[in-house]
């Protein structure tokens, strides 16, 4: 017997991570197109960036998913664990928020800002962007950590845990393609 | 699950330990690990992957399109 085909989450959490995802796929299209007009200014730009604090701050939001995975797993089959891992997740996920706010105040210590040229206006925008994103999505995993402490019910909601997982999951995508293309291939 | 994490760290890091020991031409590595990367985190931790398959296609459509609109847009 094949199993039924289910869409985790709420309906208008899914347009909304299309809408998203479409925003940030045009704001890739403009980096690369501004990118092969100045490929001198985008290579002297991405050698000022800091891969190592990228890579951390990747490695953050990738530990940080796993976690929210699991913890959706187990809310699901009401295992015992889902508000640690959640929190655990949350706390991980400050890697990422400290090492952007370190590398910004290192830039902007060194005289770069979004007026600067155009790869510092694209990297400004779109990584700065990119951190409201995740600055939301740590408020979702907050609130599904209280949630989720609350003790287990036979007819408890999944939706908003899938929900806020989904949307965590989509601010870490557009990282993991947002991250290579500035500091690894700008 | 702890396969799909290990698989992603290993692609996110590999393409910039290569840039630091000064590997030139490493863009279509970097595009093949981001449509690797995209993949798993859509089918797995989104669990796309037994959801409506419109909604699936939909999902992973996004990082393809995008790496093909970066190549063309951006002359690489």
């Amino acid at each position: 017997m094949t199993r039924p085909r289910y869409l985790p989450g709420d309906l208008a959490v899914w347009l909304l991570i299309l809408a998203e995802l479409a925003v940030f796929a045009l704001l890739f299209v403009g980096f690369a197109v501004a990118r092969a007009f100045d490929p001198a200014t985008f290579a002297a730009g991405r050698a000022e960036l800091h891969p190592g604090v990228g890579l951390a701050s990747t490695l953050s939001l990738i530990v940080a998913s796993y976690l929210v995975a699991t913890a959706t797993v187990g809310y699901r089959l009401g295992r015992d664990g889902t508000a640690v891992r959640l929190w655990l997740a949350l706390l991980v996920s400050l890697a990422y928020t400290l090492g952007k706010l370190w590398e910004y105040g290192q830039l902007y210590g060194a005289g770069y800002h979004l007026g600067s040229d155009t790869f510092f206006m694209f990297y400004f925008f779109l990584t700065f962007f990119h951190f409201l994103h995740v600055v939301v999505g740590q408020g979702v995993l907050l609130a599904l950590a209280r949630k989720a402490r609350r003790p287990w019910q036979d007819d408890r909601d999944t939706n908003a845990m899938e929900s806020g997982a989904c949307y965590w999951h989509m601010v870490d995508l557009v990282w993991l393609a947002l991250f290579p293309l500035l500091y690894v291939v700008a | 699950m702890i396969l799909t994490l290990m698989t992603l760290i290993v692609c996110t890091a590999l393409p910039v330990l290569l840039a630091n020991v000064g590997l030139q031409g490493l863009l279509p590595l970097v595009l093949a690990m981001i449509l690797i990367k995209a993949w798993l985190v859509v089918d797995r931790f989104m669990e796309l992957r037994h959801a409506p398959r419109h909604w699936r296609w939909a999902v992973q459509a996004w990082a393809p399109m995008v790496v093909l609109a970066v190549i063309v847009a951006g002359g690489w």
